[in-house]
Parts: structure tokens; C-alpha cells; sequence
């Protein structure tokens, strides 16, 4: 974990990107936080019970799967999966939620509260909740909970109180605006586990060391599969913490492409996508210097995905420094590129993607094509598709009228 | 001394209420500034609207909604500023914004801007003043006898506070309670020990806000405190008659009124 620092980190800071620009109501806990986790890190105990959790609860490592249908299909690129649908919870956040809870214990909190767009990480929360047994509190946008009814409902059976927001564009961004208000009024018996690598120092550090363990396991198992590293990696990006986590591990193998994808939603007009990488200022938004889908007067424009999980106008601190510096590309996918590729994904391979894998899916498509046969790819198939199937099911017009 | 330092007096606590700008329009705000004025208000707090205000309550929250209806641009932020600097010059203008939105119209531009309408002090919830952007907008701003008005709240450790003086100016907001913006019933125990404490590490006049909304807590916080700040409660009344702005206007100066007689040493 942290005994090896991020080469592009220094005191919270990726380059010009990162820091803690939070309410000053919030430092002192910030601050705390940042402290304990460092203690933490270099905890024989915590790294043992982390690596406990990971393998008896979470069922880490996941594997990796050679795409052989897809492959074919596609003509070009070999592509393979690393498996984070196949977590406890179906989807790589509770690598996060673990860790942190774990550090909220150690901290001696005894309530535990989250932000959730498409509502895995919300799920995941509630699960370490009801592990742990932390009062759970989730803040979700009233949009999202009519998009993510499954998850909604599942958080509510895992014990955790599910807070509809419906302030602003009553999506993720504002979900994580209420959390941060909560957190503010409850500091002292509280832990916000933050979902994405974003939020001020030390959030986008933390997720990402929680998460490294994607790329971390991918290289070694793709290494003893192939005897050599793929040519290219690809992760769909929202805040962008699988993303982060996949790519860590190969930062520094230089031949390695990385890419993220993000949401093209439905075209380049603001509000229609949430392609940060490609429309986004630098900014301050939620704690965090970052690029930041705006307007000329600085405020912040709503973001659109047909994914809950990727609506978001931010993006991760790190994932800005790693666009700036020109380590990792980002691209774009669109609402209906996503849909077609979830569809192809279900039928071709058996299996059903999340719609946020989906964007990723897509992008691997053509990059199939463009690298040719004998090379690599290797996805994050970040999470699994249950939560998605009535909204695709509603928007490719299949089971018209039927109740889910 | 600044003109806001020259507000505060050991004798009498100041009365500082704020606005949002443009709720419901940038030209309305105008009459309700001067209605506060008018009723008392030494310092005048000016709210930036911001798509994403994360340390206000829904009342400013909801403002900032209404405001950002309007098309948004600091240039009507600047000239409504004027607007009300030149009905007024005596009374010191403070914006309470997010970062962002100076950041985005470049805050070199902004702090001279904001001078010549007419702003003696700035607060930012959102930048705390160990970053590398507070360093650079302190001494934009102080070259322009611009205050920075830093927030100290009941979590923030002495230590923290010592690093605070290096970067503040015109006086300290001291954040009576947990959370965000908005009335309180109650306020938390201990806040005049934690303002004297705030007093004796700054040399600074020390003005506490959030949560405070009636004179009778007005009253009792400015027995120690040197200055008193409303804003959600303030709000509300333009919330519930902005539609006859004549009655806003009567309500707020009855309200700020109110509160400036209930003070220590009033007027």
C-alpha cells in the first residue's frame, strides 16, 4: 500500500492537481483522517485483517478471463477481463469500503456515511455497515434512486438508511454535496467513505491504495498467463477509482497504453455528457483541484450518462494529472455506443456488464481492431450489469410495460 | 486600518447580515441591502451564487438556485456590488463566495475589479488557508486594501488557528456551530470560551456566525463577541416576500433593526 507512494503524489498534490480545499469545519477530521491512515499503512495488523477481508469476504484475487468469444467477433486483439464483477456485492467498490471502514473502526467512528450514483458504492457501504455494524447513512439523488431502484432497495435490506437528495440536478454530484453537509454536522462520530478518487486530500490517495489491488493482481496474473504484459489496459472513468486502481499498476511499464473512457452521453452540447477529460477546466469542485465540466462564470454544469455511475462533472485529481501529463489517454463513448456494447457483451460472452464496463467495452472494440491480431487488451470489467437491466431493458425496448 | 477593522469598536458589537446576490434578481438585491442598511447593518455580506455551495443550508442552497436562474456573470456581480457601494459608501461590502467561480474569472482581475465596486473583504468557505492559492490571493488582495476573512470553527485546533494569522486580515469569522449554514435553536455550549480563546490568539476583532437567527441570541453572543453575522435568517425573509418587494424591504429593515438595538452598545 502506501509503502510505495505514488510517484506522482506530493503532499496531496498530483502535479497542480489535488490538495484539500474542504470547509474549514472539515480539516481537523481530515487531517485525522490522513494521520491515522498513515499509521495504519505500516500496521501489520490492519494490512493482515485487510488481506482477510479481501480473501474471505470479498473473494479476492479475481480472476482473469480470456474473452475467447469477443476476441473472435471482434476480428482483432486478444481481450481479456479482470473480473471485479465477481466481488461480494458484484462490483470492485467494496475493495474500497472495506479498507475505509476498517480505518473508521480504528478511529473509534460508529457511523459510516457515503454518496452513490449508480448505488454499488452505496451498496458496498451498506454491506461493510452491516459487517461492521456502523449506523450507515447513503446519500442518493432522487434521479439515481428511480434509475437504481434494485440497489436502493438492497442497502435498505443491508440496514443502511437511504436519503433521497433532490437539491440541484438531484444526481451524484449533489448526493455528494448533502454527504459532505452531513459529514460537516457530524464530524466527531462519523466517517464519510468517499467512493471515487476524488474529494480533498487524503480521499483520492486513500481510494486508490484501497483499489491498486485491480492492477496490482492483474499484472501478476496476466504476466503468469502470457508470460508478458498486455499491450494496451482500458477502464471506463466516472470519478474514476477502478480506473485508478487498474492503471496503477502499470504506470511505470511505459509500453503499456493506458486508456480511460468516459461518457460521450448523447453529443458535445453542456449538460448532454460527462467527457470531463474533454470539456473540462481546471476547477475546484468538492474538496479537490481538478478539471471540471463548467460554464464561462465557473459554475459547475450537470453531467449526463445513460450511467448512473458515470454522470459525474468532475474526475478524480490524479486521473487530471495523468490526462495532463499524457500517461494515460481518454476518450469517449456515447449513451448509445455504451447500450449496443452492454448488449453484445450479455449475448456474445455470457456476461452482463455494468453500463459503466459498457463504455469500456465499446472503446475495446475499436482499439481491437486498430492494434490487430497477437496483441493484448485487458478491461476492468468493473462491475456487473443486475443493477442495470430495467433501465436498459426500458431504454432498447425490451419487456415494453412490464413492472420490475 | 482597514475600513472594516475602523467598524469594530470595544464599546459596541457589530452587525453583520447577508444577501445572496440575485435571488430573486440582481436588481431587487439592491433594495434589500439598502433596506438592511437602513436597519442597522454595519458590514454588508454579499453571496456569490454558486452552482455547489457545500457548507450552506438549504435556505442558501435554495437562494443560490434561485439566483443562478438569472444568467450568472461577475460582471452583474461586480455592477450590482457598485450599485449598492454607491447608495451606501460608508458600509463595507464583503463577498462570501466559492472558489471557483473568481478562480474561473481569474482572481488578479477579480480583486481589482472588486475594489473599484466597492468590496472591502472577502471570504471563501472553500479555500483554508494552507494552500498555495490563499498565499497568492492574500497578497493580491492586500495590495488592493482588500481583506481575507478566514472562517475558525469549534474543530479547528489552536495550532491550526496560529497558522490562520498569517493570512487573515479585517476580522475572524468564528463559526458558532457543526455543520452548515442555517437557524439554530440552540447554540453550542462553551462558545464564549472558544471565542475568547479565538480573541486572544488573533489580533483580530473576532464576529460569530451560523446558526444565529433572534435578537435575544444576538444579544447574548454579543456580549463577547465583537461583531454578529446572519445570514439564513435573513434570507428567509426574502424568501417569503421577495414577490412584494415593497413589504421585503419593510420586513427586512424592521429585522435588521431588531437585531442592531439588541446589541452591545447599540446605537
Amino acid at each position: 500500500m502506501a509503502k510505495e507512494r505514488s510517484f506522482t503524489e506530493k503532499e496531496g498534490y498530483f502535479g497542480d492537481f489535488g490538495g484539500r480545499y474542504a470547509p474549514e469545519i472539515l480539516t481537523e477530521a481530515l487531517i485525522e483522517l490522513e494521520e491515522t491512515y498513515l499509521k495504519l499503512c505500516k500496521n501489520k495488523k490492519f494490512l493482515k485483517e485487510l488481506e482477510f477481508y479481501r480473501k474471505n469476504y470479498i473473494g479476492r484475487p479475481s480472476p482473469i478471463t480470456f474473452a475467447e468469444r469477443l476476441t473472435k467477433a471482434w476480428g482483432g486483439a486478444r481481450v481479456w477481463l479482470k473480473r471485479e464483477d465477481l466481488n461480494h456485492t458484484g462490483a470492485h467498490k467494496i475493495n474500497n469500503t472495506i479498507g475505509q471502514a476498517l480505518i473508521a473502526k480504528a478511529m473509534g467512528k460508529r457511523r459510516i456515511i457515503a454518496e452513490t450514483g449508480a448505488g454499488q458504492h452505496g451498496v458496498a457501504t451498506a454491506t461493510v455497515g452491516a459487517m461492521f455494524q456502523f449506523e450507515t447513512a447513503i446519500f442518493m439523488g432522487e434521479e439515481d434512486l428511480r434509475r437504481q431502484k434494485l440497489n436502493a432497495i438492497r442497502m435498505e435490506m443491508l440496514g443502511a438508511k437511504v436519503i433521497g437528495v433532490s437539491s440541484g440536478t438531484a444526481t451524484l454530484k449533489d448526493a455528494t454535496s448533502e454527504a459532505m453537509r452531513d459529514w460537516a454536522l457530524n464530524v466527531s462520530n462519523t466517517h464519510y467513505i468517499v467512493g471515487s478518487v476524488i474529494g480533498p486530500h487524503p480521499f483520492p490517495t486513500i481510494v486508490r491504495d484501497f483499489q491498486r489491488v485491480i492492477g496490482d493482481e492483474s499484472k501478476k496474473q496476466f504476466k503468469k498467463a502470457n508470460d508478458k504484459l498486455p499491450d494496451a489496459v482500458v477502464a471506463c472513468v466516472g470519478g474514476g477509482s477502478n480506473a485508478m486502481g487498474m492503471f496503477y499498476g502499470f504506470l511505470n511499464d511505459k509500453k503499456v497504453k493506458l486508456y480511460g473512457v468516459e461518457a460521450g452521453g448523447r453529443g458535445s452540447a453542456p449538460g448532454e455528457h460527462s467527457a470531463t477529460m474533454l470539456f473540462g477546466k481546471t476547477g475546484f469542485l468538492h474538496g479537490t483541484k481538478t478539471l471540471v465540466i463548467q460554464d464561462d462564470g465557473g459554475q459547475v454544469v450537470p453531467a449526463h450518462s445513460v450511467s448512473a455511475g458515470l454522470d459525474y462533472p468532475g474526475v478524480g485529481p490524479e486521473h487530471a494529472f495523468l490526462h495532463s501529463s499524457g500517461r494515460v489517454k481518454y476518450e469517449t463513448v456515447s449513451d448509445q455506443g455504451a447500450l449496443d456494447a452492454f448488449m453484445e457483451v450479455c449475448r456474445i460472452e455470457g456476461i452482463i456488464p455494468a453500463l459503466e464496463t459498457a463504455h469500456a467495452f465499446r472503446f475495446a472494440k475499436d482499439l481491437a481492431k486498430e492494434l490487430g491480431k497477437k496483441k493484448d487488451i485487458l478491461l476492468c470489467l468493473s462491475g456487473r450489469g443486475d443493477k442495470d437491466v430495467a433501465e436498459v431493458a426500458r431504454l432498447v425496448g425490451l419487456y415494453q410495460g412490464a413492472e420490475f | 486600518m482597514s475600513a472594516i477593522r475602523s467598524v469594530f469598536s470595544e464599546k459596541k458589537s457589530a452587525f453583520i447580515p447577508y444577501i445572496s446576490l440575485g435571488d430573486p434578481t440582481y436588481e431587487a438585491c439592491v433594495g434589500w441591502a439598502d433596506a438592511l442598511i437602513r436597519g442597522g447593518a454595519d458590514i454588508l455580506e454579499l453571496g456569490i451564487p454558486f452552482s455547489d455551495p457545500v457548507a450552506d443550508g438549504p435556505v442558501i442552497q435554495k437562494a443560490f438556485k434561485r439566483a443562478l436562474a438569472n444568467p450568472f456573470s461577475m460582471e452583474i456581480v461586480l455592477e450590482t456590488t457598485a450599485k449598492i457601494h454607491a447608495l451606501h459608501p460608508h458600509v463595507p461590502l464583503v463577498y462570501l463566495t466559492y472558489f471557483n467561480p473568481i478562480f474561473s474569472y481569474g482572481f488578479e482581475k477579480f480583486a481589482a475589479e472588486a475594489k473599484i465596486s466597492g468590496i472591502e473583504g472577502m471570504i471563501i468557505p472553500d479555500l483554508p488557508y494552507d494552500t498555495p492559492e490563499t498565499e497568492n490571493l492574500f497578497f493580491s488582495l492586500q495590495k488592493r486594501g482588500i481583506d481575507l476573512i478566514h472562517l475558525v470553527t469549534p474543530a479547528t485546533a489552536p495550532s491550526r488557528m496560529k497558522g490562520i494569522r498569517d493570512f487573515a486580515s479585517g476580522f475572524i469569522y468564528y463559526v458558532t456551530s457543526y455543520g452548515v449554514t442555517g437557524e439554530r435553536a440552540a447554540l453550542s455550549s462553551g462558545l464564549e470560551e472558544r471565542i475568547r480563546m479565538t480573541q486572544s490568539l488573533f489580533s483580530l476583532p473576532v464576529s460569530a456566525g451560523f446558526g444565529i437567527s433572534n435578537p435575544e441570541q444576538a444579544k447574548e453572543i454579543s456580549e463577547y463577541a465583537d461583531g454578529i453575522i446572519i445570514g439564513s435568517a435573513v434570507q428567509r425573509i426574502i424568501e417569503e416576500n421577495s414577490y412584494n418587494p415593497d413589504l421585503c424591504r419593510k420586513k427586512l429593515e424592521e429585522y435588521a433593526l431588531s437585531i442592531s438595538k439588541s446589541l452591545r452598545g447599540h446605537r
